[in-house]
């Protein structure tokens, strides 16, 4: 029970006003920190789902779409420039925050190892064209998309999902060109 | 089969669920900037202008509510601000020369709100004023000399001001309308000149010819 419980401190260190202060003063470390931090959490907790006492998820994700579905949803929903914004300045729409993202992260865990490799590859090139475009939204645009950060603040925020695409771009490639065959056979 | 059943139903669920999530995050697909959000909202409940005291630029002090039965077309800014004020208020100028001159004085007003009272007195706002070619009574620049009352208005329109770190502001712009009775009838985009001037003139004309009839 290692794992679940580094979720719970997780989760609970995010939660402590200093650090969420801290963390949404900057839009980068908001998007980029806090957010996949709450989708860590609730990944870690998931692991309680491996114990053959809590069946409901066995019954009702049985091939890992509907718990991917979620997943994509609740991410893409906190893509919206809107959303950042809202949670600093709507207090439930914060709560909403704290809550769905632990609980994307738990959905993902036990949705990821079920769905097929062909559905797990639709779901990262999904997310490398999503967060490419975010890089390009952000870098590029002549406005400031939320009220609360400025535009620098926006930039920042642009390069760092760049960084990330290209990270991610490289993971493919490295896949590509590296030989399998041995985790193949085994 | 049964379990069958139940996984389709959850994934049926979970697409719904993340239709609703977005369709109320959104306002109906309609807003996905908190701006956008904030301005859809206010043309939704076309809030009352508060009744704020004025100063403007030839030291006057007067409450807002002395523009009753006149439209006003206003802005926010600060003097100090190098970017996108001076913008707003060239664009202003233009809508500005744009509308009649019939209507200005009795039927629409135009006044440029500061929201930096400190260093925005009379005397800087009459030099502001000058450079875009604002008249000091049809077009008007003022400031909100009480805090709690600028606040209460900037909080009201939902105008997002935050401090730079350089002695500067950013904030969220617009023009914004208020109609004869006081309350807020439209906000249009400060980079749309002549659609904001065709609008404001169409209004004011379609007014014209009711008061005829």
């Amino acid at each position: 029970m290692k794992q679940p419980g580094f979720g719970v401190i997780i989760l609970g260190l995010l939660i402590l006003p200093p650090i969420k202060d801290y963390l949404e003063s900057y839009m980068l470390l908001h998007m980029l920190v806090q957010l996949p931090l709450l989708i860590l959490s609730g990944w870690l907790i998931g692991k309680i789902t491996e114990h053959k006492s809590i069946n409901f998820l066995g019954i009702w994700n049985t091939n890992g779409v509907p718990g991917i579905i979620l997943f994509v949803f609740i991410t893409m929903y906190w893509m919206l420039p809107r959303a950042l914004d809202e949670a600093v300045t709507i207090s439930y729409i914060e709560i909403f925050k704290f809550v769905s993202l632990p609980l994307a992260g738990f959905f993902l865990r036990d949705s990821w190892e079920k769905i097929q490799a062909l559905g797990r590859g639709f779901i990262f090139l999904n997310y490398l064209s999503m967060f490419g475009l975010m890089a390009w939204l952000y870098i590029d645009s002549p406005i400031q998309i939320c009220n609360n950060y400025l535009e620098t603040q926006q930039k920042a925020l642009g390069w760092g999902f760049l960084i990330i695409t290209i990270g991610m771009v490289l993971y493919i490639l490295q896949a590509v060109f590296t030989d399998h065959a041995e985790e193949a056979e085994a | 089969m049964k379990r069958n059943w139940r996984n389709l139903t959850a994934a049926v669920l979970s697409v719904v669920l993340g239709c609703v999530l977005f369709y109320f995050g959104t306002d109906g697909f309609r807003a996905f900037t908190a701006e956008s959000a904030r301005t859809y909202k206010l043309l939704q409940n076309q809030p009352e202008f508060p009744n704020v005291t004025l100063e403007d630029s030839k030291g006057r002090v007067y409450p807002f509510s002395d523009f009753e039965g006149k439209y006003v077309m206003l802005t926010f800014i600060y003097t100090a601000c190098s970017d996108i004020c001076p913008k707003i208020e060239t664009n202003l100028a233009e809508v500005y020369k744009q509308i009649p001159s019939k209507y200005l004085d009795k039927d629409i007003v135009f006044l440029s709100i500061s929201f930096d009272p400190d260093r925005d007195d009379p005397a800087t706002l009459e030099k502001y004023r000058s450079y875009f070619g604002s008249d000091g009574d049809t077009w008007r620049m003022a400031r909100i000399t009480k805090e709690e009352e600028l606040n209460g208005l900037l909080n009201e329109f939902g105008v997002t001001v935050i401090p730079d770190g350089e002695g500067g502001f950013t904030h969220n712009a617009a023009f914004y309308l208020v109609g004869k009775d006081g309350s807020l009838k439209e906000v249009m985009d400060f980079t749309k000149i002549s659609e904001a001037a065709s609008s404001v003139t169409a209004l004011l004309e379609n007014e014209a010819e009711v008061v005829l009839k």
